[in-house]
């Protein structure tokens, strides 16, 4: 336990120090070596963390987290937003890609559709809208990276130091085991004809739920166009700020 | 496959995209890139969830993204149109503009180093042979368009 | 015609109902609203004389073992049960064994009639009724004339439920009621700055007594294990047949020394008695009509009425009634000094209460039979004559435009005939002339006194300063009357230069009163027989209050002489103020000394200013300091502690949206790590 939490507790130093140096801070330099650092970091996390059993499966497993996380990490630490967007789609991609990993054949594709297709899509519309010239200056700066960077890894250390401390602690292994730890039970959800089994949840037991949401979705809809009316030229009595 | 296994490496994986998502909100001043920072926490909530249903042989998880798809869509439309309304008042896009919530006797957040700016480079618009008389082009009007 | 329990209830009922309607719908009826009242005391008064013909044939015709009572018990109050262990004295005789060894604490709302009860409530609702039908014409105008006749209602319920109550905790209940009622009355012309301070000052005064009263409510309680005066539930009352008719029911020695002398106290703050009689004078800043009906006739009576009502506790303890002697001829005398030289007529009205009420207590003192129903004689006799008196100067200040001060008007006698008349009978009344009913009564009083005087020369001393005190009266009484009346006439510039005779409805209770104050004293001493029927009272009937001996010389003789003194003070007055008044003055400055005591009121109040009052206000501003710099300087350090936080805080409000992300992130970090990361760790390590 004292060597995970030790372990653990240098990875978020670690990846603390890199989150802060990797985001944009004007003409400092340094972006390398948070690179650098964040790297190592989550390297310290991921040599903690367990085999999934055979080769095959580790490699596409980290080849698809990292293509996620660095992606991610990359989304925050471009200035350029619209650069930000686009490996955010990255991201989308390689998250896509974990979800299907899991079996959930509809999510994966959902989020590539809804995310990336839609989303993300408008995102880069408005961007390129409001911001045609590319960057602005408050793009060149982050406000308190230090903190902001140290705050993330501390989360992201407890949380991991959580799910691995919990796995070890003595108390939590005599818990009955997870219903499906072996190959020979098939899971029902990696069963065939996964989408009519969804369905058939979604629009047996969650068929209110289903209808709410779709109440929400048309409340946003009357409620974006409420907002976006709302909008007068300054000079005809709206408020100026800035 | 090691079924937990698979779960613990799925949640350190939605941390981390749950922790870079926090670490962009915190710092980046950019709204659309808040936002974007924002629906990356989701992922981060959605990948542990599938984790949790596929450990827990439950459709509850996947079921729960499917709403947080939708409760994305509707938060991403409002967003944009709050964006777009404070992008009018302002003209920027900058979270950092908004700090009237400050109390009284407190300092205004401003760049710390407005000179370590990179210098912006002139606009290098394309250049046509000239017919006629060419207008006279007011490049700030160009460049720093404030508002749509 | 009723039945007596009926009307036990109906005569504080009425005054009650009529109160109440008067309160509810006072400010609509406006100048009609003294109908309610009046009406109801009229009837009440009725009632009571019904009652009372009731009780008198009752009383001889169905005696009981001691006496005669009648108790008529409406509800219980309050009941704590095993409140006290069985006190020695809880049963008279051999009924203890016959009690628990706890006793309850029970208070049920009992009303009782025997002759003492009954003649008080004549009296009180016969006097009442006379002054309310007088207030009406007195008030006439006065912006608070329905609050005063609300007022007038509650103290005649209050009075009536004291008389007729059968409990002590009831009697200090309405004792209480009745005192309130004063301190309303007095202080009824609130806007007066010295109305509000002699309310405050009666009130406080009246403290002390009520303090000691209660005291000794508490002290009869552990002696005696009920407050009951009769037996109720299986236990004897204090003052109950069984007890009465039992030998060596009551407590002797230190205890009954003790319970007296702490009754007395709270009969000398009601009734005026030194040294607690400052509060009387002061209290003539009420309406006039209050200052015969409370201030002479009835509230002031009260104490009178509860000594008397004790007598089986006071015939305990000779040591007791030398003090209420003692005290009654005391202030009995100062009275009667302090009344010779105030020109304020209202207050030599007062301080000739405060004189008879000490002849009252002197009476009572003396603990024979005799004198108690001499003493409870006089109470009535000075109930008729004071309250004439009182009302009658209250028909002068009312021609006079408010003024009262008898240096400022003179020889009212044509203007004012009726007034005149009516004064002039309450005069000789008070004044003791034969044969008014102040005569008989004081006469009474003195007999008895001097009967006492044959064994003791404490009794002696005692009668002679009781006679002296007659000599007195006379004296004070027509220098009052002939400075108003007679002499040239004189009126002052407030009375607006047409003063004139009272209504009707304020002179034809004054002629009734007169009609009293002349043959009052003559029935009762007479064919009225009020020695015999009180004698039924089971207090007075006890066999061991002292009965006595016949009295016809010496009684003769002590008549002789009252009468010459009275005569010879009439007539010293007469030679004093009528005509010239340079004898007067140069007589005031060959005593300058006494004239000086007296005019002064022997400096009470001064006195009681500085022992008293001002040590309390001294400390009452230490107080106020303390609380101010101290106390209050500890409240506000604490109250800038959170201020003083919230300024540092004050840092973290940047307005930076991410900012405060970012602290509640730090908040789930701090959940996660207690929550779930510390007892992992914690497991681990064990």
């Amino acid at each position: 336990m004292n060597e995970l939490v030790s372990v653990i507790g240098l990875g978020t130093v670690l990846l603390a120090a890199g989150l802060g140096l990797v985001l944009p801070r004007g003409a400092a330099s340094g972006k390398a070596l948070g690179a650098v650092l964040v790297a190592i970091g989550l390297g310290l996390f991921a040599s903690r963390i367990p085999g999934l059993g055979r080769w095959g499966e580790d490699f596409v497993f980290y080849l698809l987290a990292g293509v996620t996380v660095l992606a991610a990490l990359a989304t925050i630490s471009f200035r350029r937003p619209v650069y930000s967007a686009i490996w955010f789609g990255l991201s989308l991609v390689g998250t896509a890609g974990l979800l299907l990993f899991q079996g959930a054949q509809f999510l994966g594709v959902a989020t590539i559709v809804v995310y990336a297709g839609a989303i993300l899509v408008t995102f880069l519309f408005v961007l390129m809208l409001a911001q045609p010239e590319g960057q602005a200056p408050y793009d060149q700066f982050s406000w308190g990276p230090r903190l902001a960077g140290l705050t993330g890894a501390l989360m992201v250390g407890v949380l991991t130091l959580a799910v691995l401390g919990v796995l070890e602690n003595p108390d939590v292994a005599k818990r009955p085991t997870a219903p499906f730890a072996t190959d020979e039970l098939q899971s029902d959800i990696l069963a065939d004809e996964h989408m009519a089994h969804l369905g058939g949840q979604l629009f047996s037991k969650h068929l209110v739920a289903v209808e709410v949401a779709g109440t929400l979705l048309l409340v946003a809809l009357v409620g974006t166009v409420a907002i976006v009316a709302q909008i007068r030229r300054p000079e005809h009595g709206g408020t100026t700020h800035g | 496959m090691d079924e937990q296994a698979l779960l613990t490496n799925y949640l350190i994986v939605g941390a981390l995209l749950f922790g870079i998502g926090l670490v962009g909100f915190f710092s980046r001043r950019n709204m659309i890139v808040m936002f974007l920072c924002a629906e990356m926490m989701l992922q981060g909530v959605s990948v542990s969830l599938v984790a949790w249903g596929r450990y827990h042989n439950d459709w509850g998880g996947q079921i729960l993204v499917i709403f947080i798809l939708t409760v994305a869509a509707c938060e991403a439309a409002i967003a944009l149109a709050v964006v777009l309304t404070l992008f009018h008042q302002s003209g920027k896009l900058d979270i950092a503009v908004w700090q009237q919530l400050r109390e009284d006797n407190q300092a205004a957040f401003v760049d710390r180093d407005p000179s370590a700016l990179t210098p912006k480079p002139e606009a290098q618009w394309p250049k046509l042979v000239p017919a006629g008389i060419e207008p006279e082009l007011d490049l700030q009007e160009v460049t720093h368009r404030s508002h749509l | 015609m009723f039945e007596i329990p009926i009307l036990m209830v109906l005569i504080p009922a009425f005054p009650l109902a009529g109160t109440i309607v008067t309160a509810v719908f006072g400010k609509w009826l406006k100048h009609e609203a003294h109908w309610p009242v009046v009406v109801s005391i009229v009837c009440s008064c009725a009632l009571s004389l019904a009652l009372l013909s009731q009780v008198i044939h009752e009383a001889e015709a169905n005696p009981l073992a001691v006496g005669w009572e009648s108790t008529f018990e409406l509800w219980n109050w309050t009941s704590v049960p095993e409140a006290i262990a069985r006190p020695e004295f809880a049963a008279p005789a051999d009924g203890a064994a016959a009690l628990p060894e706890r006793l309850p604490f029970v208070v049920n709302v009992t009303m009782r009639s025997d002759p003492l009860t009954s003649i008080m409530l004549a009296v009180v609702t016969f006097v009442a009724s006379l002054v309310a039908i007088y207030a009406v014409g007195y008030m006439h105008g006065d912006p608070g004339y329905w609050r005063f006749f609300t007022y007038i209602g509650l103290f005649v319920f209050s009075m009536t439920m004291l008389v007729s109550v059968s409990n002590f905790v009831l009697l200090y209940v309405f004792w209480e009621a009745v005192g309130l009622c004063s301190y309303l009355l007095v202080g009824f012309w609130y806007e007066k700055p010295a109305a509000i301070a002699a309310g405050k000052k009666a009130f406080l005064v009246n403290r002390v007594g009520d303090f000691g009263f209660a005291l000794g409510l508490f002290l009869i309680w552990t002696t005696y294990g009920t407050l009951n005066y009769h037996d109720a539930d299986g236990i004897a009352g204090v003052l109950g047949q069984t007890r009465l008719a039992a030998s060596g029911g009551y407590a002797a020695g230190g205890v009954a020394t003790v319970i007296c002398l702490l009754l007395m106290l709270g009969a000398c703050g009601k009734s005026a008695q030194f040294p607690l009689h400052v509060w009387l004078p002061d209290a003539m800043e009420g309406p006039t009509p209050v200052s015969a009906l409370i201030h002479a006739a009835t509230m002031v009576t009260a104490g009178v009425y509860m000594v008397t009502r004790c007598t089986p506790l006071f015939v305990a303890s000779a040591d007791a009634q030398q003090v209420v002697a003692i005290v009654g001829a005391t202030t009995c005398a100062l009275g009667g000094v302090i009344a010779l030289t105030q020109t304020d007529l209202k207050r030599v009205l007062a301080y000739s209460t405060i004189s008879q009420l000490g002849y009252m207590f002197l009476a009572l003192g003396c603990g024979t039979l005799v004198a108690i129903t001499a003493g409870m004689f006089h109470l009535l006799t000075h109930a008729f004559f004071k309250a004439l008196l009182f009302l009658a100067a209250g028909s002068v200040m009312h021609a006079m435009g408010g003024i009262i001060d008898m240096r400022r008007f003179s020889g009212l006698r044509k203007l004012m005939p009726y007034t005149h008349w009516t004064f002039l009978f309450g005069g000789l009344a008070l004044g003791g002339v034969i044969p008014f009913a102040g005569f008989w009564s004081k006469d009474a009083i003195l007999g008895a006194v001097h009967q006492r005087g044959h064994d003791s020369a404490l009794y002696l001393a005692l009668y002679w300063v009781g006679m002296i005190t007659a000599f007195l009266t006379a004296i004070y009484t027509f220098r009052a009357f002939f400075l108003t009346f007679y002499g040239p006439l004189r009126v002052p510039h407030e009375s607006g230069h047409h003063a004139h005779e009272s209504p009707r409805t304020m002179t034809v209770p004054l002629m009734i009163l007169a009609a009293f104050a002349f043959g009052a004293g003559m029935w009762l001493q007479g064919p009225g027989d009020l020695a015999g029927l009180l004698g039924h009272t089971p207090s007075l009937a006890y066999q061991a209050v002292p009965r006595a001996a016949d009295h016809g010389g010496s009684h003769l003789l002590v008549m002789t002489i009252s009468t010459i003194f009275a005569l010879s003070g009439v007539g010293i007055a007469a030679y004093l103020y009528l005509g010239d008044d340079a004898l007067a003055t140069r007589l005031a400055r060959l005593l300058a000394p006494l004239y000086w005591l007296s005019y002064g009121k022997f400096f009470f109040d001064p006195i009681y200013n500085a022992l008293f009052v001002w040590p309390l206000l001294v400390l009452a501003k230490a107080s106020d300091l303390i609380d101010t710099y101290l106390i209050d300087g500890l409240v506000n350090l604490v109250g800038s502690v959170p201020p003083w936080v919230g300024a540092r805080l004050r840092s973290l409000q940047t307005g930076m949206v991410q900012f405060y992300a970012l602290a509640m992130v730090w908040g789930v970090v701090v959940l996660i790590v207690t929550l779930l990361i510390w007892p992992a760790i914690a497991a681990g390590s064990k």
